[in-house]
């Protein structure tokens, strides 16, 4: 492989909650907790002082979009259930989360490392890869200057990992943080990365690493002792021969700069579990602001759509989803809206729902000629 | 045993009338055949892809003896066409196959058995029948079948409205972004219930071109979920769309604050050139229409330009407002009277064509924002 090359992956350090400590410095230092709606906002107090609502206040079903590094330390992770979490650290803060500041901070800090090194590759709203090969200084002292960058920019920390590939970034990216920085060699390979559970691979995910486990397989340099013919037999012939490769940390995935989206969704899950026919009113208003987010995602990120889908997840966590596509492309929210109104047709819907959502993919970017020329059709007003 | 002898029109005119809703590739391999059906001297004809079925008999064809078989549809229809106008034609039926024999010419056909070929039930109970002449049902069908939608996702709007009220008989279609809309007068009839019926939209363009422009009889049997037509020797069932099609007299607008008559070819005329230099894809016009003027203009992706000027006895508001020129060709090319008239509130509201003193005509476009 191109041992040559020079790979960063930046990720920034508790990203959303980082960003609601720039607006709330006195928290600081305190486990904190973002997730869940608007209505625990703080709240200014008399002396100008902030009112936080606790954890332990938290009623109603979302989850913990992330938690400070505090939270981390009390059992606190993304993903986790907020009223479960409450049980683990009942004196956190928490606040709602507000996805205008940190797509804010996001350009802000992508903007600085631009100014560095161009050739950036956007993984999300709070990592990048950077690809640093063609510039001419030392891999420690990039990172210094890519840290110092965006503090500056941000007044936020990030962890840097720089290796040869981005599989290898990745995994490094971790090993340090918060405000961590690992450079690391194909030579330190052994040393570094083989003690590593196999899990710290990104691709190998919960359900493959247990199987892994039950072969009697934990580390990655297990993985990289195991025969390739083992790994295929079990894992089938690409997935075990792509497992073998990044065990000995090979990855020649190029970085893409110019990334195109495939989908764009958006979903929610609900305050409490609604019925098709009961609570149709409220249904049928969340349905038709998921279509009109997604189409103004779509005008911002300027694609238009072909395929649409729904997702619906049952009180008892059962999911389905269906989609449809259209003979051509659309981006008007109220032709999502009927699109995904023919979706949710062939769905049983005599059970109670937790979850609507409702994803777009086909994308095509829409043509600068289209869109001084092409003019928008009218509806007539049935 | 020969089954069919006849001249080869006197089988490939009944093939054509039914062959049209044969599909070229379908999940039941059999619906790719025609039924063939001889008993004494009649000849039925029967295709269907499971949603219409046409069906037609014919009298006076010879034979040894009565059978029925299937056989590929659109291979038998290439053969016959392809042989001479007054071939003499025979088919035999052997074991598993169809011979078919002409001059000279041999063609081996496979066959599927009869008893497989799967017909639509008929419907028992029947909601009303009219009867029209087939003229009169195929103007109304081409006054408004144009506006159809063709895939779209609301499926009631894949069809054509028929709706029927006393002795009205009236036909809505749109795309959601015209509407046409025709009726006409029911003679001699006993005032029917009001009822609405939306036919599929491949079955309303398989009348269409089934349908003569004659004063030959056209019998209608309307059922809750089926429709059937009677005309010639011709049997169309066809299953109907379910569903609720839009309340068209909520888009028809009533008042009109500005609106101009005009010859109706001359504004074909005139939207045929400027559509050349439309884009492709959206197809939008731009009209002025001013005191004593219209102004139709067009521009491309490359920068190319139309204009055209019609005069025209106006002298209402200015309005300038665009629209997809294909939906103004279609209704022009439609309808077939002298003058057209065209009526607007604003460039942002629904338009109305009508036919002078007609009021069984109606034509409602929305505008595009250009």
């Amino acid at each position: 492989m191109d041992s040559s090359r020079r790979i960063a992956h930046l990720d920034m350090d508790a990203f959303f909650a980082s960003v609601e400590l720039l607006r709330y410095p006195e928290l600081r230092g305190q486990a904190v907790v973002v997730g869940g709606r608007g209505n625990y906002e703080p709240v200014k107090q008399a002396d100008g002082s902030w009112r936080f609502s606790r954890l332990r206040e938290y009623v109603g079903r979302g989850v913990v979009t992330t938690s400070t590094y505090e939270a981390r330390a009390l059992g606190v992770f993304s993903g986790m259930g907020l009223m479960k979490s409450a049980q683990l650290a009942p004196e956190a803060i928490l606040l709602p989360a507000n996805f205008d500041a940190y797509r804010h901070y996001s350009r802000r800090f992508k903007a600085a490392v631009a100014r560095i090194a161009p050739r950036i590759e956007d993984r999300g709203i709070d990592e990048i890869y950077i690809d640093l090969t063609e510039i001419p200084e030392n891999s420690a002292s990039l990172a210094r200057r890519l840290k110092q960058a965006v503090l500056e920019a941000t007044g936020l920390t990030c962890s840097i990992g720089i290796t040869p590939n981005k599989l290898l970034s990745k995994i490094c990216s971790d090993l340090e943080k918060p405000n961590g920085t690992t450079v690391l060699a194909m030579e330190d390979i052994p040393a570094r990365i083989w003690p590593l559970p196999a899990r710290k691979i990104n691709g190998i995910g919960p359900k493959a690493a247990d199987k892994l486990a039950r072969l009697g397989i934990q580390t990655i340099g297990e993985v990289a002792a195991t025969p390739v013919g083992f790994l295929t037999h079990h894992f089938g012939q690409a997935t075990g021969n792509w497992m073998h490769q990044v065990a000995h940390g090979i990855d020649n995935r190029p970085i893409s700069t110019a990334s195109e989206p495939k989908s764009i969704s958006r979903e929610s899950t609900f305050e409490r579990d609604l019925h098709a026919r009961h609570d149709k009113p409220e249904l049928s208003e969340i349905f038709t602001s998921l279509c009109q987010r997604v189409a103004s995602d779509l005008k911002r990120k300027g694609y238009v759509c072909r395929t649409i889908g729904i997702k619906l997840r049952y009180a008892d966590f059962r999911s389905v989803t269906r989609d449809i596509t259209l003979p051509t492309s659309v981006s008007d929210g109220s032709q999502i809206r009927r699109a995904a109104g023919e979706c949710l047709k062939r769905v049983p819907l005599n059970q109670r729902i937790r979850l609507l959502g409702v994803r777009v993919c086909g994308l095509s970017p829409l043509g600068e000629a289209d869109r001084v020329i092409r003019g928008v059709q009218a509806e007539l007003p049935f | 045993m020969v089954l069919i002898k006849t001249q080869r029109d006197m089988l490939l005119s009944p093939l054509q009338s039914v062959s049209g809703i044969v599909e070229k590739k379908h999940t039941l391999p059999i619906l790719s055949n025609v039924l063939l059906e001889k008993k004494d001297d009649s000849l039925t004809l029967l295709a269907t892809d499971i949603e219409i079925q046409i069906t037609t008999t014919t009298t006076g064809t010879q034979g040894d003896g009565d059978g029925a078989v299937t056989v590929a549809a659109r291979k038998l229809q290439d053969i016959l066409r392809s042989l001479p106008d007054n071939a003499e034609v025979s088919l035999n039926l052997e074991e598993k196959r169809l011979l078919l024999k002409a001059g000279k010419s041999r063609f081996a056909l496979q066959t599927l058995p009869a008893q497989d070929f799967p017909r639509m039930v008929i419907a028992e109970t029947s909601q009303g029948k009219i009867t029209v002449t087939q003229k009169q049902f195929r103007q109304l069908l081409s006054k408004t079948q144009f506006a159809m939608a063709a895939q779209d996702v609301r499926y009631y709007l894949n069809g054509l409205l028929l709706l029927v009220d006393g002795n009205q008989l009236r036909a809505v279609a749109t795309d959601g972004h015209r509407l046409a809309y025709a009726s006409m007068e029911l003679e001699n009839q006993a005032d029917l219930p009001r009822q609405e019926l939306i036919l599929p939209r491949k079955t309303v363009l398989e009348l269409n071109r089934l349908l003569s422009d004659s004063d030959e009889a056209l019998t209608i049997q309307m059922a809750s979920n089926q429709i059937q037509f009677e005309f010639g020797s011709i049997h169309l069932v066809s299953k109907l769309i379910d569903g609720k099609f839009p309340d068209y007299e909520r888009v028809v607008p009533t008042s009109l604050k500005n609106s101009v008559t005009m010859n109706r070819s001359a504004l074909l005329q005139s939207m045929v050139r400027a559509a050349i230099l439309t884009n492709e894809k959206f197809r939008g016009v731009r009209l002025i229409l001013s005191t004593g003027s219209l102004k139709i203009m067009a521009a491309n992706a490359e920068q190319e330009e139309a204009q055209e000027e019609i005069e025209v006895d106006y002298s209402g508001d200015s309005i300038d407002v665009g629209f997809n020129v294909g939906y103004i060709l279609d209704v022009l090319n439609n309808t077939s009277s002298e003058m057209i008239e065209w009526g607007f509130n604003d460039a942002g509201s629904s338009s109305l064509l009508t036919i002078p003193g007609n009021d069984r005509f109606k034509y409602v476009v929305m505008p595009m924002r250009i």
